[in-house]
């Protein structure tokens, strides 16, 4: 580089100091004419447009966006294995009294965690005994499988994170994807070995929740920005209070129920709106999570609905078993790029008697 | 003719492959809007340099790795890239003979047209980018390209 800043001291070389005057190019290919650049460039962007069309509007580039993810694949590890490979150095050679001082205070974490959990797994059969008399399994967990994020930027104006399980996994579209802290997000693209997942906080994102305190139900949207969320289809009259708890709803079928997704920062009523501007702080550490957990709902087996109906603002009207703001059906015909698949939760006006109950502690929480 | 385009292919995909590696390396969240595009550098770089050794072709393709590493709609950066690789092959003489001052005003005009492009393709699909940080990476990439152009010209010397 010095050289050639060196060698070129040119007129515009004056200019700008130290970069290189002139930028060398030395091929003799200096003909005048390119043979049939615009005929190749015409072909080449008909052939992108195509695949742009066929791409949005058909779902039969998911084989081939495989085959090109297993291509990807390389160049993602090999970016990606330094800093994991440099994460693994510093925590070969932390000391022991490091590691002993973790220990110390993990122990203290576990036996902490323990005892809340005695009192949860009573709770969460209780909960299941209670929705199983109702008939209502819709969102019940069936099963977990941990993740890595992987160490790659994706997109810097939107927030996706790669993660290293894909298709061979089980892992399909529109699964939802939890962090230690809460809801994380849903897949948006399986390849053969990774998964793309898009965050709750993706301006395109949009998931069912309730709010814990009251059970009002409504849809969380992302911001683009990773420390908010937005509740815009809230009344200005609705019973919301900053430091409220968000619980996914499990309607629509894509979460789980019964997920913390964030707790309300703030709310701002201007009276001349009709609606409230409700500003969330999202429950899982989006920028800091490197494991991730894909989450399998129990398949509703007793579902005295057929399937057909798909409409899920079609079936949220008498699914609720309390009054409903009539924005969040609206809004929940409005998911995120992936809807998730519109399962029909039984409707609660008529409960058929005394289904069997799902197997208690199948629930491999 | 052959042997001089068969000598410039291994530097190109060289260079090509590492540029789709700093693509997606990790960079601090503050950093990451001002991540200049290095693969369309390149791109740019090459069908300028020497058009005849598959600049669209390389255009194409390296905007379909591009589209397949962002996990966008199939084909946007391909055809983003392969407008701008051919005008910048037209424009090619040209660049040979201006300033530096000029040709990097010339890198940020295809730069632009380039984010525009990936822009409009985004509305199109229903899929739009709510801030302006990508316009920020066109100017990046113009202030960058005297440096990178001066690399990649040492680098196929030998």
């Amino acid at each position: 580089m010095g050289a050639v800043a060196a060698a070129g001291a040119q007129e515009s070389g004056r200019l700008l100091g130290i970069l290189p005057p002139m930028v060398a190019f030395r091929s003799t290919d200096t003909s005048g004419r390119t043979t049939g650049l615009l005929l190749r460039c015409v072909l080449y962007s008909l052939l992108a447009l195509g695949l742009i069309i066929v791409d949005k509007r058909y779902d039969h580039l998911g084989k081939i966006r495989r085959v090109l993810s297993i291509v990807a694949y390389p160049v993602q590890i090999a970016v990606a294995s330094p800093f994991e490979g440099w994460d693994w150095f510093r925590e070969s050679v932390s000391s022991r009294g490091a590691l002993r001082a973790d220990k110390v205070k993990l122990e203290a974490e576990l036996r902490l965690a323990q005892f809340r959990l005695q009192r949860y797994e009573a709770l969460e059969a209780e909960s299941q005994r209670l929705r199983a008399l109702r008939n209502n399994t819709a969102g019940i967990t069936d099963r977990f499988l941990i993740g890595d994020v992987m160490d790659l930027d994706l997109d810097a104006f939107r927030e996706r994170v790669l993660v290293d399980k894909g298709a061979r996994d089980g892992v399909f579209v529109g699964q939802a994807v939890l962090d230690s802290g809460g809801v994380f997000g849903q897949v948006a693209r399986v390849g053969q070995l990774t998964a793309e997942v898009i965050l709750v906080s993706d301006a395109t994102h949009a998931i069912p929740v309730q709010i814990n305190r009251n059970g009002l139900r409504t849809i969380a949207v992302g911001t683009g920005d990773m420390g908010r969320l937005k509740l815009p289809y809230l009344p200005t009259s609705a019973d919301v209070v900053s430091g409220d708890l968000l619980v996914t709803s499990g309607l629509g079928g894509g979460f789980p129920a019964g997920y913390p997704v964030g707790t309300v920062a703030e709310v701002k009523r201007d009276p001349a709106q009709s609606l409230a501007d409700v500003d969330v702080k999202p429950a899982a550490a989006l920028d800091r999570s490197r494991e991730l957990m894909f989450v399998w709902l129990k398949p509703q087996a007793s579902s005295p609905v057929p399937a057909t109906s798909s409409a899920p603002a079609a079936s949220a009207g008498h699914v609720a078993p309390m009054p409903a703001p009539a924005q969040s059906q609206s809004a929940a015909a409005m998911p995120a790029k992936t809807p998730p698949p519109a399962k029909t939760p039984p409707p609660a006006k008529t409960p058929p008697p005394a289904k069997t109950p799902p197997p208690a502690g199948a629930n491999d929480e | 003719m052959m042997r001089d385009t068969r000598i410039r292919r291994l530097p190109m995909s060289l260079s090509a492959l590492v540029a789709l590696a700093l693509a997606v390396l990790p960079l601090p969240s503050v950093l990451e809007a001002f991540r200049p595009d290095f693969l369309v550098l390149v791109v740019f770089y090459w069908s300028i340099e020497s058009p005849r050794a598959g600049g669209l072709s390389l255009a194409f393709m390296a905007g379909l790795a591009l589209d397949v590493i962002h996990g966008v709609v199939l084909g946007q950066h391909a055809l983003a890239l392969t407008l701008m690789a051919a005008w910048a092959t037209h424009l090619r003489l040209r660049l040979r003979v201006f300033s530096i001052l000029s040709q990097c005003l010339t890198i940020f005009a295809l730069l632009t047209g380039y984010q525009f492009i990936l822009f409009w393709v985004d509305g199109a699909t229903g899929n739009p980018v709510t801030t302006f940080g990508r316009w920020l990476a066109p100017i990046i990439g113009a202030l960058l390209w005297p440096v990178l152009a001066g690399i990649l010209s040492r680098l196929h010397e030998r």
